[in-house]
């Protein structure tokens, strides 16, 4: 077992596979629920109470959607973070930009500048700094063309946002296939992120996703497109499906 | 032959042509490269894509095979996998370990246990995994398990005691019995009546899962 | 041959502790034992003392196991719990205080005590059990990922979460810290609504999951 004190954590690196230390020699912005340990004196203060003087940092978070799950972490001191004994990554960007799914974005620098994906449920992270992502599993690099199941896709970096790609045969063999075109997804062969052009993908080790609470909130928004006609044959579909679940 | 490269403790990548079909768990499939196409498999024949082996076992997870050329990235649930190429020796495991494995091995459907019938219909009864899919010829084979698992040898004289809920599968010349045993149920504390464990004699090597939850 | 006098090694490899025994005995948590070779007799051995029998009633309403087994005999038996990951932790001449559903084997000699309880339940009221492990000997712990050893020193308290809380060892005092700050952070929602701040001398081990 490794022990540690607050000098000999780890600054800005990871503590083991599954948790990280962040150095509060600068300001993050943390996923509440990701801190597990902390030494000195941090300050946890939520999106919506800082103060005028700090507002510039709070308007980098631009995603109101998940603004209530956030806080600003600074001070000084040693903060571990974690996520359910996922492993836990940190990516640096220079000058990039990365989409990663938000449920599993725990930490970023606030010289970041995060905005919500076109793609429901993804968020988008800009400029230079470093960002902490946990997965199921190590993570896998792939290079496009690359057709990845909806579940096991953690982010992508700078290629364009993914298309979505249907399995006419599989649809074609499977009855339940015929119905997931309604119904939504049956087991992920059916529909695929289409990747395209060049960049990096980045898969998680399992087509299981971390709950993000946010996400209805995401789709809950998109629906303002329908007309109050829609909106009522999408909330018949949806009950029909609530009944036979 | 395309043997199946582990990607990391619980992703696998199959290569896919022509010549190496693959058959697995449908829904494990994670992303792929080239032109692969993927066709659920409805209970032909034994083993992953056996209408038998679904119904012995229960929850066996339903088929489907990729065709085509190009390489499909397999995983499930977040779960441990371990790969084994086969060369001829036999493979016996638990029905729902199966995640994956070259469509050219043959797969029959085997009872574990040589504790006589009435144990086996009690074994049945109370869930310890009797069903298991037995994989002979030569091809890749990738297993799921809870916390990953570990190799024990059997051999003449030093038989192995396995919790059936820890049992993944075993291969070589090993004969397996099933048997209920007095202070059994203090070692893997489960549920009421009498507690099985599996007995393995002869000599292979038995896979055993770090838990004693069943997939 | 004199049970008790041969030290049971154990090693812990990942998510499975092995234990070699030598015609002694080694208590394990029930239902932990996943194979084994050689000649090993399993037997009941109650919580590990200390409030055993009210523990055992407990352990019922909370339909939580902390009740051991003995494992006693010649041979290897291997014990592993839900994937969890192992960690032997020596003991000597010293107090470790562990949450009891952590608790996954100890060799012989040393004293346990069970409690209600647990730091995590003092916060949750969850009703969860602590067991104190005293003596000379090896401690094998369950965690969800590899422990973290965080030192506390006069002057260097550690604040944790209670749902990453396994154990400690040393002087330290536990503290329920609430405040304005930490709510923020926790949020209304899930989570524990009080963070626990160490101060002493000793060492606390965090799993890096929150429970």
């Amino acid at each position: 077992m490794d022990s540690y004190d607050a000098g000999s954590l780890p600054s800005d690196d990871n503590v083991n596979a599954y948790s990280f230390c962040l150095d509060l020699t600068h300001d993050w912005f943390l996923k509440r629920g990701a801190m597990i340990a902390y030494y000195g004196d941090a300050r946890f203060d939520p999106l919506s109470a800082l103060s005028s003087a700090s507002a510039f940092v709070a308007a980098r978070f631009s995603s109101p959607v998940y603004a209530q799950e956030w806080v600003v972490v600074s001070g000084a001191g040693k903060v571990v973070v974690a996520d359910r004994g996922h492993d836990v990554n940190s990516f640096d960007l220079d000058a990039g930009n990365l989409t990663v799914r938000a449920g599993n974005l725990l930490a970023f620098d606030t010289s970041l500048e995060l905005k919500q994906s076109i793609v429901p449920g993804f968020l988008t992270l800009l400029g230079t700094g470093t960002f902490i992502a946990s997965s199921n599993g190590p993570v896998i690099f792939v290079e496009p063309p690359f057709r990845a199941d909806p579940e096991a896709l953690l982010g992508w970096a700078d290629c364009p946002s993914p298309s979505q790609h249907f399995d006419a045969a599989w649809m074609a063999a499977s009855i339940t296939g015929m119905l997931t075109g309604v119904f939504g997804r049956a087991s992920g062969e059916e529909r695929q992120y289409d990747f395209t052009g060049s960049g990096t993908v980045l898969l998680q080790s399992s087509e299981q996703t971390r709950d993000d609470p946010a996400l209805l909130r995401v789709l809950t928004e998109q629906t303002q497109v329908l007309s109050p006609t829609q909106a009522a044959e999408l909330a018949g579909i949806l009950q029909a499906r609530a009944a036979r679940a | 032959m395309g043997a199946f490269e582990q990607v990391n403790s619980k992703v696998v990548r199959c290569p896919i042509s022509p010549q190496s079909a693959v058959l697995s768990r449908r829904g494990a499939m994670l992303g792929y490269t080239g032109d692969v196409r993927f066709r659920p498999v409805h209970g032909q024949g034994t083993g992953l894509g056996g209408a038998v082996g679904a119904v012995m076992a229960s929850e066996s997870a339903p088929t489907m095979v990729a065709e085509g050329s190009g390489s499909v990235l397999y995983g499930h649930r977040g779960l441990h996998l371990t790969v084994l190429d086969l060369r001829g020796e036999g493979l016996v495991v638990e029905a729902d370990r199966l995640l994956a494995h070259s469509a050219g091995l043959q797969t029959g459907v085997q009872f574990l246990g040589q504790g006589g019938l009435r144990n086996v219909v009690r074994g049945a009864v109370t869930g310890q995994g009797l069903f298991t899919t037995s994989i002979s010829g030569t091809g890749s084979v990738a297993l799921l398990s809870h916390g990953g698992a570990f190799p024990l040898t059997v051999s003449p004289g030093e038989p192995v005691g396995v919790d059936p809920q820890a049992y993944v599968a075993h291969t070589g010349a090993v004969q397996v019995d099933l048997s209920a045993k007095v202070g059994w149920r203090e070692a893997v504390g489960r549920g009421s009546g009498e507690a099985f464990q599996l007995k393995l004699t002869g000599s292979g090597t038995v896979y055993v899962q770090a838990s004693e939850q069943k997939l | 041959m004199p049970y008790g006098r041969l030290m049971a090694v154990l090693h812990a490899s990942g998510r499975v502790l092995h234990a070699d025994l030598q015609g002694d005995a080694i208590r394990a948590a029930s239902g932990s034992m996943v194979a084994y070779t050689g000649q090993i007799e399993f037997v009941h051995a109650g919580v590990g003392g200390g409030e055993g029998l009210k523990a055992a009633l407990k352990r019922k309403a909370t339909g939580e196991s902390v009740s051991l087994m003995q494992c006693r005999g010649t041979g290897r038996v291997y014990l592993a719990q839900n994937a969890a990951d192992v960690t032997v932790v020596d003991l000597t001449a010293d107090t470790l205080v562990v949450e009891s559903d952590a608790l996954l084997a100890v060799s012989p000699g040393l004293r346990l005590d069970v409690r209600f309880a647990g730091l995590r339940g003092a916060t949750s009221g969850q009703g969860l059990a602590t067991t104190t492990v005293a003596g000379d000997g090896q401690v094998a712990i369950l965690s969800d990922g590899p422990l973290i050893g965080l030192s506390v020193s006069p002057g260097s308290p550690v604040t944790v979460d209670p749902d990453a809380y396994v154990a400690s060892t040393g002087q330290t005092t536990p503290t329920l810290v609430s405040g304005v700050s930490w709510r923020s952070l926790v949020g209304g929602g899930s989570g524990e609504p009080f963070s626990l701040r160490f101060d002493g001398t000793g060492l606390v081990l965090i799993q890096p999951a929150e429970r």
